[in-house]
């Protein structure tokens, strides 16, 4: 009984600890809009391989994640989807001067072969073969904003509410069109461009808003140095080409 | 404050009781009284939705659920629509979900029931399905209500599986727990907090009648 | 109408292994002490268990044939089955457990009369006493018409007065239902004071000498000819008989 009693207080010790070194050593805890998750993954690794700084991400939409902030997440940079956000916090002096690191686009993308090669998106939504169009959740996800707006100005918006379906990120909007659960989506211009999304087709929506993503260095940070090199390697010459890539500008 | 989504809720509890009380019904009645081979296996199936975390149930629900799953196609074939993003879908979903949490009650209170009541009814002339409706549901009616008072709140709460395979559309799959995760994430924290106000009163009270149905059931019928 | 039943069964300590016969109008009374195998040979005559071996007949009837692998199950072979205790539905009233099973509505108050427990009509089985329990399970046995009642220890649990009231109607009902009845009991006098014909069991087998060896010993019954009421017209029992009337000569 007694061993039972300590191996058990020594497994718990040790997982205590392995967390406890997590949050107070070198490493970087960012929160990452979910449509930024490949250009992500490809930074963080390439920022580790330069200077051996470990980062750790959480992907989700920017409402979450600001949610999360506001109750007090203890992440120490935030890559929102959108300029509000990161707004909001400098307002609330939760974060320092916002700065834009990226420009995404939305694009309308299908897996479906047979809706490919049309005129325009419209036509694609338009589509009575299309039955159901995943939007992200308009409210918290800069993305899923924006493709209403997109429609609204279509004046397309009210005609075809019964398609919508509203994942909670950009990213399960893909995932959703991906897996032909809807026939289109309202997806980031980086899934479009990934190996997965090779294997449909997109079509721009120049109706729709430029996402501008804007990210800033939360006060509370312990890790200020890190923080401050990570954002530099963010805005450099490499880091561009990267995000290029995903279709960022 | 929008009351569709909590009607939503509610309607989507009402229906996955009734039929999860009248599906578990069988399958228990097989449990607990019909011996057969790999039992314990199917009894393990069963309870599986129990033990594994909702994102992963929803997860491998929606992997099924949609046109190209196994059950979104068969769906498809036979009904013409779509399974998933469906209200019908969640309701399976729910099913699923729940089906541990109605069949548990009831077992016990099957399991409970002497078997030389049953033999005396077969001696007396009744088939074994005449023993189960005039025998065995008279006698566990408290296990049954149990079952479906559990259900019934479960799937109030239910929140992960339905986040997976709903696709949160109002008026269809948009129950209250989604409307509430929403709204926080929208922090529109005062709708948030009024629909919660509605829900937990509804629960305590369904959670007050289980304890007065188990302790009757203890102190004797 | 005649119950024959020829089984052999191998149970946890010992093997059952029995053959006999009982005509309608005549009380077969089991008897014997605890763990004789009395109750399962009743639950293969009811059908709630199978013999690994034999066969049970009743009239042209086959019930257990395990040569030819038939078996009826107990819903088939119309019986009366009067447990020791929990007989009754509990959530059926007296009157409810009675008519459950019967084929004529009207038996079920005619029976609750005669058993006087009409008044208890409308209780449920929790609220009534056990000697009145008991008397509704009869009723509910009877209530069927059956072609063969089984009572297993039925009067064990009470008390001394209710089980001697009990018996008498048994003894009265023998005499009325034109069936075999077959009724268990580890106590002597019961079983000689309700019998037609006494079945000695002790671990799986009949054993007439057992039965003798009680009376010899223990208490013989008060009159002789209650003895050949007993076992004056079965011939079957043979030379046994003359060493039983003997040694009770000597007795007395």
């Amino acid at each position: 009984m007694r061993r039972y009693i300590s191996t058990i207080i020594i497994i718990s010790f040790i997982i205590l600890g392995s967390s406890l070194s997590a949050i107070a050593g070198e490493k970087l805890l960012v929160a990452v809009a979910a449509n930024f998750i490949l250009p992500s993954g490809e930074l963080t690794e390439m920022f580790r391989d330069r200077t051996g700084i470990a980062t750790e991400a959480t992907y989700a939409s920017t409402g979450k994640l600001y949610g999360q902030i506001v109750k007090g997440a203890p992440y120490d940079v935030f890559f929102a989807a959108d300029e509000k956000r990161p707004n909001l916090l400098e307002k609330q002096g939760l974060c320092d001067k916002p700065f834009v690191y990226a420009r995404g686009q939305v694009v309308v993308w299908t897996a479906n072969q047979a809706l490919c090669g049309a005129t325009d998106w419209q036509v694609v939504v338009k589509n009575p073969a299309v039955k159901k169009i995943a939007i992200a959740n308009t409210e918290s996800a800069p993305y899923g904003t924006a493709a209403m707006i997109a429609l609204q100005r279509a004046g397309l918006w009210d005609t075809l509410a019964k398609k919508y379906v509203f994942p909670q990120s950009v990213a399960q909007a893909f995932q959703y069109a991906e897996t032909k659960s809807a026939e289109v989506g309202f997806c980031a211009y980086s899934s479009a461009l990934s190996d997965k999304g090779k294997a449909g087709c997109f079509y721009l929506v120049p109706e729709s808003p430029p996402i501008v993503q804007a990210a800033c260095i939360l006060k509370r940070t312990k890790n200020r140095s890190a923080a401050e090199q990570f954002v530099a390697f963010i805005g450099s010459p490499e880091a561009q080409k990267i995000k290029e890539k995903y279709g960022y500008r | 404050m929008d009351m569709i989504p909590l009607w939503l809720s509610l309607k989507l509890a009402f229906v996955t009781t009734v039929v999860l009380v009248i599906v578990a019904a069988p399958l228990t009645y097989l449990l607990v009284y019909i011996r057969f081979a790999g039992k314990s296996f199917f009894e393990a199936l069963l309870t599986l939705p129990m033990v594994l975390p909702p994102t992963v149930l929803g997860f491998y629900l929606l992997l099924v659920m949609t046109p190209q799953g196994n059950i979104g196609r068969f769906w498809e074939a036979v009904t013409g629509s779509p399974l998933i993003f469906t209200f019908t879908g969640i309701v399976v979903a729910s099913l699923v979900y729940s089906l541990p949490f109605a069949i548990q009650p009831m077992k016990a209170a099957f399991e409970k029931i002497d078997r030389r009541l049953l033999e005396s009814a077969y001696v007396l002339g009744l088939s074994p399905m005449a023993t189960f409706f005039r025998v065995i549901i008279p006698n566990t009616l408290n296990g049954l209500a149990a079952s479906a008072i559990l259900v019934f709140i479960h799937t109030l709460g239910e929140f992960g599986v339905i986040l997976m395979v709903g696709g949160s559309i109002p008026g269809e799959t948009k129950v209250a727990s989604i409307a509430i995760y929403e709204a926080v994430e929208a922090l529109r924290y005062r709708d948030a907090a009024m629909m919660c106000l509605v829900l937990v009163p509804i629960s305590y009270i369904f959670l007050l009648l289980i304890n007065r149905l188990t302790r009757r059931q203890i102190y004797g019928a | 109408m005649e119950l024959n039943i020829s089984i052999k069964k191998t149970l946890p300590h010992f093997d059952l292994d029995v053959s006999f016969s009982c005509r309608k109008n005549r009380l077969l009374a089991l008897v014997g002490p605890s763990g004789a195998g009395k109750t399962t040979l009743i639950r293969i005559l009811a059908g709630l268990d199978r013999p690994d071996e034999g066969r049970i007949t009743y009239n042209n009837e086959v019930w257990v044939d395990t040569d030819k692998k038939i078996f009826l199950p107990p819903q088939e072979r119309h019986l009366g089955y009067v447990f020791q205790e929990y007989t009754l539905f509990p959530h059926l009233t007296v009157a409810g457990n009675v008519a459950i099973s019967a084929d004529d509505k009207e038996d079920v108050s005619s029976l609750l009369h005669r058993f006087g427990i009409w008044h208890l009509k409308d209780r449920k089985p929790d609220k009534i006493s056990g000697g009145e329990r008991q008397r509704c399970a009869i009723c509910q046995a009877i209530a069927r018409r059956p072609h063969l009642l089984l009572l297993d220890e039925p009067f064990s649990a009470l008390d001394a007065i209710t089980r001697q009231n009990l018996r008498d109607e048994v003894r009265k009902l023998k005499r009325e239902l034109a069936i075999p009845v077959i009724h268990v009991t580890h106590d002597i006098s019961e079983a000689l004071y309700l019998g037609d014909d006494v079945l000695p069991m002790v671990n799986g087998r009949i054993v007439r000498k057992w039965m003798v060896q009680f009376m010899l010993k223990g208490r013989p019954p008060a009159q002789k000819r209650f003895t050949q009421d007993m076992f004056g017209d079965d011939s079957r029992y043979g030379s046994d008989l003359s060493v039983l009337y003997d040694s009770l000569e000597v007795m007395q």
